[in-house]
């Protein structure tokens, strides 16, 4: 018995210890989780015509992943060697995965450069290029693009209502319910003020890393406190904005606590199963304007603002010293060519980061959901700049995790009335702003 | 007279704490010196047996300090001797060669790149070291050459055991006997072998590798394979209470917290718990493992199953807030479990500290029944003679006993609570947040750890979150243990 349980015992120590042998090396590729079915099916294609077209076999066997792609890059960093031969990310990720000797491998296939060049919009192929040691690269390819717009309710909300923010709150205001729902208060879901331009002739005061420099961030001009003064009346005022709640902006929306909420493409599937199809309306981000209580310096009564929103693009990179760097380009440049893209928003609703998707796609131009989704964040690209912390690793730390975005949120909330003066809200602006620059909130 | 004489007895009383204190410093002082000799003790009678085995031992045993196994082989113990030489065969590759894993070698190299943490810092084309691959394979590494001395010690001992057997006369024992007696006799040691190894791979190690870490600048400036990073000492200490960063603001109030619940996180559990059992197990009570059943499908329930139902029944928008609402007694949902707003955080933390109590309680009430029903009736009988009336009894027998008998509990509940991560993470994420800061009001230093390393890739400081946390459980454990009855009378109830 003893001699059995012995055995017994030591085998079961021994097991986990084997499980990991045996395994294949096929070329692994990440993609978002909605995505995974789809460019399988697809890279199966790709590697029947490749061995149909070709004298010699495709070598290698490709593996796509559903994985979560706002959390790619960090868990590629985490274990560089086990991270995918291709992946996605966000391309304000660029930064951190290029820091140092960079973990991925520059875009060199000239043909490939070429369909980059052709295909995506300046704002893209700006913030796809890093540097390392002093020379600049192209390190990824665009293939999804997204931004923020506006979910809301079509049994309280009109299409008049929601192109100002002040039409939302009047109707808030005759129902009593909340005007909108914040998914979050970080950096990117609370940037819809802060990136608001002057209508009149499409201007911001605001910088945020221009030119790739830390010194470059301006956040105390006239229009951004005039903003927030105005975004701390939306959010403390009765039936204006409310911050994320315990209870989620899901169950806001359904339980018709609140009318709107602003989102990205990743929110629609949850927006649609809190209002149901018909209910559910989908607009760019509203205009507001500046009233007698919210001017300052230059930023006068009257001025009508755009709700701005930071426009991004999914890219697709490579990792360095993968030992199937010869086939990983010719993939990239299948998956982020123009028919793959158009398929995979007739099939995922993945928005096309392809410069002219909207003229040439023939499904962005249908009567449904998907497309108006498509056409409205296509829209608010021109309202909107990509995230511009790629160059460097610090960008994204700074403006993310270094207490900004909670300011900016203490500020709109007049968290413990500490901001109800214009001194006070600039004095913490000057603290965001240095926040931006050098990560601390004292001076050094 | 008698007053002064009470007078006396407490003011007697904090000199008497502050005496048992030194006595327990001074204690641990002489453990923490007594440590050191008895290893040195142990070392040199080490060295004697070597010495011995050395200078007595047969030349095979000699020669078995240059090629491990010689001494078993040359006396037909084949198996065990193939094993010794294979292990020194295997080690002597490893250090020599160095063989790579990811680009970072093992052996000899893996000592020279643990004092470097790396030096190339590679392009755009090749590949770096990565220096925190270079710190693990390092702790690895000598991992291994602990093994290995402990295993050469192992074949010395077993050439000169051989050596010792034909002095008396005895046969060399053969495989099959050594792996029946590895069945019989020494059972223990084939079971606790892989326990063993098992703890020093998955725990010491792991260990180790993180307590270092917290001596590096592995940081987010610094992600391995990219950036290579490098010892800093004590730096990340001193940036703790010196630092302008988020961690010296920080650390101080969520440690204050952190202490805070978990004293009243144990101790309303605690106190509910020996409550609800008392009331349950009085005389009269109808239906008790009825009761005692309910209250225990609390425990059947998966911990966060519970704190999720509570999460929603509480939510701004959730049932509670709606009854509140319908019953006109507020206007608007009430963030019971924070939002942004900070001026309610004193709110969050008595809510998220009842809802503790509803799945903390049931696990006292459960012990403590069963230690009600076991106290000896004699110890009543005896009280009851002596003329003691029920309040007495129960202020002198039951509670006396209870405690004494759940003092470890008491104890290891606390330094549960220090780690209480999924009431704190799954209720409110740490929330409401502090203005400017990553570490929310009801932040635990687990949770803030969990946000610093997760989220931020700050490995180094939450190294030295997680050391100091590991000090103050380990510490409160110890002071609480020693100075307790249940350590210092443990003979008291047998």
């Amino acid at each position: 018995m003893k001699k059995n349980f012995g055995l017994a015992s030591l085998f079961l120590v021994a097991l986990p210890m084997l499980t990991g042998c045996g395994k294949s090396n096929p070329i692994l590729i990440w993609v978002g989780t909605e995505s995974q079915e789809f460019y399988q099916t697809k890279l199966d294609e790709y590697v029947a015509n490749y061995n149909a077209t070709n004298d010699k076999k495709f070598p290698y066997a490709i593996e796509v992943k559903g994985v979560d792609t706002g959390s790619a890059a960090a868990t590629f960093l985490d274990d560089t060697e086990a991270g995918a031969d291709i992946f996605t990310v966000a391309h304000d990720n660029l930064g951190k995965l290029i820091a140092g000797s960079s973990g991925i491998s520059p875009i060199t296939d000239t043909s490939l450069l070429a369909q980059i060049a052709a295909d995506n919009p300046d704002t893209f192929q700006n913030v796809i290029k890093g540097k390392v040691s002093g020379t600049e690269y192209t390190f990824g390819v665009p293939y999804i693009a997204q931004s923020l717009i506006l979910y809301y309710n079509k049994a309280y909300l009109n299409a008049t209502d929601v192109e100002t923010w002040e039409g939302i709150w009047a109707k808030a205001v005759t129902h009593q319910k909340q005007a909108l729902s914040l998914t979050g208060t970080d950096g990117f879901n609370n940037s819809f003020l802060l990136l608001a331009r002057n209508v009149a002739d499409d201007s911001t005061s605001l910088q945020l890393y221009e030119d790739a420099s830390f010194d470059n961030c301006f956040a105390t001009g006239d229009d951004t406190v005039s903003k927030l003064k105005w975004g701390q009346r939306f959010f403390t005022g009765a039936y204006g904005a409310r911050v994320p709640s315990s209870s989620g902006w899901e169950v806001e929306l359904k339980d018709e606590l609140s009318l709107s909420v602003i989102g990205g493409a990743w929110h629609y599937n949850a927006a649609l199963s809190s209002l149901g199809a018909d209910n559910l309306g989908i607009a760019i981000l509203p205009r507001f304007t500046i009233t007698e209580a919210d001017a300052y310096g230059t930023s006068v009564a009257g001025t009508v603002y755009q709700s701005g929103s930071f426009t991004d693009t999914k890219m697709l990179v490579m990792k360095k010293g993968s030992t199937k760097a010869d086939y990983l380009q010719g993939i990239l440049k299948f998956m982020s060519s123009k028919e793959i893209q158009e398929q995979s928003f007739e099939e995922c609703a993945n928005l096309p980061a392809y410069k002219n998707a909207l003229e040439e796609f023939e499904a962005m131009s249908a009567d449904t959901m998907e497309a108006q989704l498509a056409r409205c964040q296509t829209e608010m690209f021109s309202h909107g700049i990509p995230q511009p912390f790629g160059a460097n690793s610090k960008f994204n730390v700074y403006y993310y995790s270094k207490g900004a975005p909670e300011l900016i949120a203490a500020i709109l909330q007049n968290t413990g009335n500490a901001y109800s003066t214009d001194q006070a809200i600039l004095d913490e602006l000057v603290v965001i702003e240095r926040v931006w620059k050098t990560g601390n909130k004292e001076a050094a | 007279m008698p007053q002064e004489k009470n007078l006396n007895a407490e003011s007697a009383k904090p000199q008497r704490r502050s005496k048992s204190a030194g006595a327990f410093f001074q204690k641990l002082g002489k453990g923490f010196v007594g440590f050191f000799v008895n290893i040195g003790k142990s070392l040199a009678k080490s060295w004697d047996n070597a010495c011995e085995r050395f200078t007595q031992g047969s030349i095979w045993t000699k020669l078995s300090h240059l090629i491990m196994g010689l001494g078993n082989l040359a006396r037909k113990q084949i198996v065990k001797g193939c094993l010794y030489l294979l292990i020194e065969i295997g080690f002597l590759y490893i250090m020599i060669f160095s063989p790579k894993i990811n680009g970072t070698p093992f052996g000899a190299k893996a000592i020279v790149n643990f004092f470097t943490l790396g030096t190339v810092e590679g392009d755009i084309f090749t590949v770096g070291d990565n220096s925190m691959l270079m710190l693990l394979f390092g702790v690895v590494t000598f991992g291994m050459i602990l093994m290995f001395l402990f295993a050469y010690i192992s074949n010395l001992k077993s050439s000169y055991k051989t050596d010792l057997d034909i002095a008396r006369g005895k046969k060399p024992t053969t495989i099959r006997e050594d792996w029946k007696s590895l069945l019989d006799q020494r059972f223990h040691v084939l079971m606790l072998t892989p326990a063993i190894i098992g703890i020093l791979v998955f725990t010491v190690l792991p260990t180790v590798f993180m307590i270092l870490i917290a001596f590096t600048n592995f940081d987010s400036a610094h992600p391995a394979g990219l950036e290579l990073f490098d010892w800093v000492g004590f730096q990340n200490f001193r940036d703790i209470f010196n630092g302008t960063s988020e961690i010296s603001a920080r650390f101080v109030p969520v440690l204050a917290w952190t202490l805070v619940w978990a004293f009243f996180a144990t101790i309303t559990c605690y106190a509910g718990g020996i409550l609800l059992a008392l009331l349950i197990n009085k005389k009269g009570i109808k239906f008790k493992k009825v009761w005692r059943t309910i209250f225990i499908l609390t425990i059947a329930l998966p911990q966060f199953v519970s704190l999720l139902a509570m999460r929603n029944l509480l939510s701004s928008a959730g049932p509670i807030n709606q009854i509140l609402i319908n019953l006109g007694i507020i206007d608007q949902g009430i963030e019971f479990l924070g939002n942004a707003n900070a001026s309610q955080a004193n709110l969050v933390r008595v809510v998220i500290l009842l809802i503790n109590m509803w799945i903390g309680i049931p696990y006292t009430m459960l012990m403590t029944s069963g230690i009600l029903m076991n106290i000896p009736t004699d110890l009543f009988e005896a009280a009851t003679i002596d003329g003691a009336n029920k309040k007495q009894i129960f202020w002198n027998v039951t509670v006396p006993y209870i405690v004494f008998v759940t003092t470890p509990y008491l104890i290891t509940s606390f330094v549960g609570n220090i780690t209480s991560f999924n009431v704190i993470y799954l209720l409110t994420g740490g929330a409401p947040t502090f203005p400017g800061y990553k570490a929310g009001y009801t932040d635990l230093l687990v949770t803030w750890l969990y946000k610093l390393t997760i989220d931020e890739a700050e490995y180094n400081i939450g190294s030295v979150i997680a050391i100091f946390t590991f000090i103050l459980t380990a510490t409160g454990t110890l002071l609480a243990y020693r100075n307790s009855k249940a350590y210092k009378e443990e003979d008291t109830f047998q």
